[in-house]
């Protein structure tokens, strides 16, 4: 009970830390309000292309997708690495509060920054290009946002010992969550990218969890919740998990 | 009273390389313990042990009684750790760090008291990221006590601080004392250790090479003493050693010369110049600093000790 009042204190503080850190806001929060806004200007008329009756229909699960990507793996994976090299981490771990409850606080922080976002995005989408929702599809997109920011933030955990300084996690952070969306049909539908990418693209988690959010605005009346989705997320998330147990660093690697 | 901290034989090796040669040392209660030693003499591999963030290689430690590679949660609500390299997230206010630190523990010290303490009640609303660098230090030194622990470990507290931060941090922790904490402090100043510690043990690549209090540190080099002053014009290095009966050395146009009796050579050196008319300007008689005795302990193979050339002691 005690663990959990002191968890909750250190999201607040961990919270509190991500707002007054403008880099954070603006690459977790900003930059997928405007991608949602420019795509959706971009193909406004070019439905056949995009295979859906709107873009916004398409692209505002897609965005959604990618901002749990951007907020559970780029961002805490970033944020761990830049306290572990300041030696924060150290210093927590020289203090009586357990290690789990600094990891659940950033998994925490990360749920709150995330479902903060997404909100503002479906608003977006349906109040300014009128994708229509249903209850159902509510109760779809909630149950694969958690899903998803759980599995992203063990991911991101498991990307913090390969990140051996600042530098190289927001290289970690940028570059290769960039490539996987544009093979995981964030930017551009699937039907458009050679097979042989999409082939690379099936292989992490980031498609299935756009395809169920779809799914989920598109279903008219169920959740659009499938095994399929499901079992890829929870069983990526299982190896972040794993490996991050492993393999997590608390001192900082930049130094001796 | 049992010992805040002992140690025994205390090894360490990081591969093939051994970095402590079984080294043994106590800390009473309510001491100030002063680890002096030059960079990589072994200060932060036996601190870090001490503080239960690394292993040792053989030998026994007790902190508390608790032996630091089995530290449990209760051990660490009575140790207070301030590392010696570590920043601090800059976004945070003083007072937001503090509070956030101090829920850390079971039975913190009032926030606005370890303010106090550390002297940044004024700075408390202040974001990390305005203050100087004393001052974070002294924000560090904040989140090692605000749990209230009974043994503060204290690694290199002023190293990197200008002259009046530092002054500012040793007040602070000559404070302490009243507070009945026993502190673990690290330096490599030898003005700090003897100015702040009830006890030093010197480390000198990994093997203790003295213990004692200040002065009996000081006291450990003999009494020797130096007396110095400008070499007279027209006077020559033999011509003084005749006179007084010692040795003498000249380095840029100033005379040393080191005795056991001071009094004696003294006397003779002013009836000498007495005689012969000349004046001894900037005369002075020196006593052996702690300074001396770790320039001597901390670099005893380097076989140019002293540019004069003096004999040892």
């Amino acid at each position: 009970m005690k663990d959990l009042r002191l968890t909750l204190s250190q999201t607040r503080y961990a919270l509190l830390g991500f707002l007054r850190n403008p880099r954070a806001f603006v690459f977790t929060i900003i930059l997928p309000l405007f991608l949602l806004i420019i795509l959706n200007t971009i193909f406004h008329g070019l439905t056949k292309f995009i295979g859906a009756k709107t873009a916004a229909v398409y692209y505002t699960p897609a965005i959604v997708s990618y901002q749990i990507l951007l907020a559970g793996f780029n961002s805490l994976n970033l944020s761990v690495v830049t306290d572990r090299e300041a030696g924060m981490l150290k210093r927590f771990r020289g203090t009586p509060m357990p290690s789990w409850v600094y990891l659940a606080s950033l998994i925490g922080r990360t749920i709150v920054v995330v479902v903060c976002a997404v909100a503002v995005l479906v608003v977006v989408g349906v109040v300014f290009y009128a994708v229509p929702i249903s209850a159902a599809a509510v109760v779809g997109v909630v149950v694969y946002t958690l899903l998803g920011t759980v599995s992203m933030c063990a991911l991101g955990l498991a990307a913090t010992r390969a990140s051996p300084n600042v530098d190289t996690a927001s290289v970690i952070g940028i570059f290769p969550t960039l490539v996987l969306a544009f093979v995981s049909g964030v930017f551009v539908p699937l039907a458009l990218v050679p097979g042989w990418l999409v082939d690379i693209g099936r292989v992490f988690p980031l498609e299935y969890l756009a395809a169920g959010l779809r799914t989920s605005f598109t279903a008219a009346s169920s959740t659009g919740i499938t095994a399929e989705n499901v079992g890829v997320l929870v069983g990526w998330g299982l190896v972040g998990m794993a490996i991050a147990v492993r393999t997590f660093e608390w001192e900082p690697m930049g130094r001796g | 009273m049992a010992p805040v901290v002992t140690v025994r034989e205390l090894r360490k090796s990081y591969g093939e390389v051994e970095r402590l040669h079984g080294i043994s040392f106590s800390v009473e209660a309510g001491q100030i313990f002063g680890f002096l030693g030059t960079n990589g003499a072994g200060k932060t591999t036996t601190i870090e042990i001490l503080e239960g963030y690394r292993s040792r290689s053989s030998g026994e430690v007790t902190v508390l009684g608790v032996d630091p590679a089995r530290a449990d949660r209760a051990w660490r609500n009575r140790i207070g750790i301030v590392l010696q390299e570590s920043e601090l997230n800059p976004v945070y206010t003083v007072r937001e760090t503090v509070t956030m630190f101090a829920r850390y523990f079971d039975s913190p010290t009032p926030i606005g008291r370890t303010l106090d303490v550390v002297g940044l009640s004024a700075n408390a609303d202040e974001r990390i990221g305005r203050l100087s660098g004393g001052q974070k230090r002294r924000v560090d030194v904040a989140l090692g006590l605000v749990g209230d622990p009974d043994v503060l470990f204290l690694d290199e507290p002023t190293t990197g601080l200008d002259p009046a931060a530092r002054r500012e941090m040793w007040r602070m922790i000559d404070g302490l004392r009243t507070e009945g904490k026993t502190v673990f402090l690290t330096t490599h100043y030898m003005d700090e250790a003897a100015r702040l510690s009830d006890r030093i043990v010197i480390l000198r690549a990994g093997a203790i090479a003295a213990e004692g209090t200040p002065d009996e540190l000081s006291r450990s080099l003999g009494r020797t003493s130096d007396i110095s002053f400008a070499l007279p014009p027209g006077t020559t290095r033999s011509e003084i050693e005749t006179a007084v009966g010692t040795a003498a050395t000249v380095e840029s146009e100033t005379v040393r010369l080191r005795t056991d009796s001071v009094q004696r050579v003294l006397a003779r050196l002013l009836r000498w110049a007495e005689d012969a008319r000349v004046e001894l300007s900037s005369l002075q008689v020196t006593q052996p600093t702690l300074d001396d005795v770790f320039v001597q302990l901390a670099e005893p193979d380097d076989g140019a000790r002293g540019a004069d050339g003096a004999p040892p002691p």
